[in-house]
């Protein structure tokens, strides 16, 4: 392909990709009544609303809440997962990447019934929002699996047994050796839950506890019976959010430190 | 400085024993090589030492304190891996203080230590380098430095010059062997490379399917090597094989005698290397058994050549290149007999 047509090309799916988010983060703009597009004149007019309604600011808490909980959750176990699966699973490895990978590959609202049905069969119920947390690591588990088992199939083994000659303890040469050298696959895996329990909806519907409500679930009760521009202010807002978890995680925690 | 001695040490995967039943006593300060093919159970024997694998059966000493069962960190060994296994993610200061850290040595200590580490493997101004922006043959400095900075008990290197290229292997020999007799430090060196373990070794042990079938000086293994495989495996040998009669094997050079008490009539192989062979032209008048050059192979400081005796035995001799013979020149060949040595009768 000759580099012009390439470049056009690139800048079609580009625009293919983007232009929905360009249009919904235009039409928070709106000043009119109505979400509508093009926007009837612009201004901040239903941010303002936005941020003095309380059922969404109190939606949006919890859904940082849950997104930070599932994150570390499933960094944690999705971490020791990929750990056992590149060094220990031998003649399991195969089977162990199949089982961590599986809430992919089943229907969402599927794993979310089975979940439900599980939670109020060992008495959990949906009182809490443990059943929710529940749900959230399960589907953001294999995006953890996937880059921390990446990243750790680049680590080599004898930098570990270095580390153990020299008199380091099992948790020292993690902390200190593997951590460091895998934190790229860690970090991008915690990302990933991070933002997709942000955004999830099925489940959270499903086995969100009574009275409870996340972003994706609010919006969708309000756009039931509104219309108004409000929705894409919420949008945008959540968007913004998303965006700048994902800067900030790159500039502090620097997702490129390593380059061999 | 520390002695070794392992007793009756056998490792077994399970499909019958990689290591087994080997016995051998290190003396302090002593450079031991464990030299054979791949999978002749030599990586596994130093795994053992190092505590990275567990033994099946068998004891490992460090000055008469079992260590089998102290895991690898508590051991105090300095291991020296074929990749090097420097941590990418630290500078060559950061690599060697790791494992001082591990000691809890206070941090003007370590400062000092570094820098005497690094003058010593001749690394001075390096330290705030990464292990990538150094060369192969400094990385295995440093990987070395790392391993001596802490003043372990005994030193492990798992086939360090693998990597690298052929002249720098040679450099490094003379550098590690040198380095070692200054630190004064006993050290097991696993390689399948005959040339490095006679040259850096105080004593070669050669091993074959998991059982040590020499054991010595380097000059014992080549010189009276222990049989036919470990004569094979170090260096060039001609295999002669000749009938015994009276306290003499008679061979295509001529009457060899033997001690040992070997039955007449029985046949034995001798051992000879090539370069025990003497090559002199037809017309000197030396005694020598005639025989005419098939090919020869000329490479610098030496030549190859490959001889048919009279009989029609083939035999290979390795001379200085002085005197040059041309392939198909009728030549005589003279075989010292105390070159001989003995490597049993054959099948």
């Amino acid at each position: 392909m000759s580099k012009p047509f390439l470049t056009l090309y690139c800048l079609i799916i580009y625009a293919f990709l983007l232009a929905p988010i360009a249009v919904v983060v235009i039409a928070s703009f709106n000043s009119g009544a109505f979400l509508t597009f093009p926007p009837q004149g612009y201004s901040f007019r239903w941010y303002v609303v936005f941020f003095n309604n309380e059922v969404f600011m109190r939606a949006i808490r919890t859904s940082l809440g849950i997104a930070a909980i599932t994150m570390v959750i499933s960094g944690i176990i999705g971490t020791m997962a990929a750990m056992f699966y590149v060094s220990h699973a031998g003649r399991l490895k195969e089977t162990v990447r199949i089982a961590m990978l599986a809430p992919l590959l089943l229907p969402e609202v599927l794993t979310a019934i089975a979940l439900l049905f599980f939670v109020y069969s060992v008495g959990i119920g949906t009182q809490t929002m443990f059943g929710m947390v529940v749900g959230h690591v399960l589907i953001t588990l294999p995006f953890m699996f996937i880059n921390v088992s990446a990243s750790m199939e680049s680590y080599d083994p004898s930098w570990s047994m270095a580390a153990q000659s020299l008199g380091a303890g099992r948790f020292t040469r993690f902390r200190r050796i593997m951590l460091p050298l895998i934190k790229p696959g860690v970090i991008g895996g915690c990302l990933f839950a991070f933002i997709i329990s942000f955004d999830v909806f099925t489940i959270s519907f499903l086995l969100k506890g009574v009275g409870m409500s996340t972003l994706p679930i609010q919006l969708f009760d309000y756009l039931r019976t509104n219309f108004t521009p409000e929705a894409a202010a919420v949008s945008t807002c959540s968007i913004v959010l998303t965006m700048a978890v994902v800067v900030i995680s790159e500039k502090v925690l620097g997702l490129r430190i390593h380059r061999f | 400085m520390t002695e070794v001695s392992i007793e009756k040490l056998t490792k077994d995967y399970g499909q019958g024993p990689a290591v087994n039943a080997i016995s051998l006593k290190i003396a302090e300060g002593e450079f031991i090589s464990l030299l054979g093919p791949s999978g002749c159970g030599k990586t596994t024997t130093l795994k053992m030492i190092a505590g990275f694998e567990d033994a099946t059966a068998g004891a490992i000493r460090f000055d008469g304190r079992d260590v089998v069962h102290v895991p690898v960190e508590k051991r105090d060994i300095g291991m020296v891996f074929q990749n090097y296994a420097l941590f990418p993610h630290m500078t060559v200061e950061q690599n060697l203080a790791f494992g001082l850290e591990m000691r809890k040595i206070p941090k003007p200590q370590i400062r000092e230590k570094i820098a005497k580490v690094l003058d010593m493997v001749q690394l001075a101004g390096y330290a705030e380098r990464y292990p990538r922006q150094l060369s192969g043959g400094q990385q295995q400095r440093v990987a070395l430095a790392r391993a001596l900075v802490i003043e372990p008990k005994i030193l492990l290197l798992d086939e360090p010059l693998a990597n690298l290229d052929a002249k720098l292997r040679e450099e490094m020999r003379v550098f590690i062997r040198d380095l070692q007799r200054r630190v004064g430090i006993t050290t097991v060196y696993v390689t399948h490379d005959q040339a490095e373990a006679m040259t850096m070794s105080d004593r070669v042990v050669v091993m074959f399917g998991g059982r040590i079938a020499q054991m010595g000086t380097p000059s014992d293994i080549y010189e009276r090597p222990a049989n036919l495989e470990v004569a094979e495996f170090v260096g060039q040998v001609n295999i002669v094989r000749g009938k015994v009669g009276g306290g003499m094997v008679s061979t295509a050079f001529g009457d060899v005698p033997v001690t040992g008490g070997h039955a007449d009539g029985t046949e034995l192989m001798l051992a000879l290397r090539p370069e025990a062979v003497e090559l002199l032209p037809v017309n000197s008048g030396a005694a020598g058994v005639p025989a005419k050059v098939l090919s020869s192979y000329y490479s610098g400081s030496l030549v190859d050549y490959r001889l048919e005796l009279a009989g029609g035995a083939t035999v290979n001799v390795q001379t200085f290149p002085r005197t040059r013979f041309a392939d198909g020149e009728q030549v005589l060949v003279h075989a010292p007999a105390e070159r001989f040595w003995p490597l049993g009768s054959a099948a």
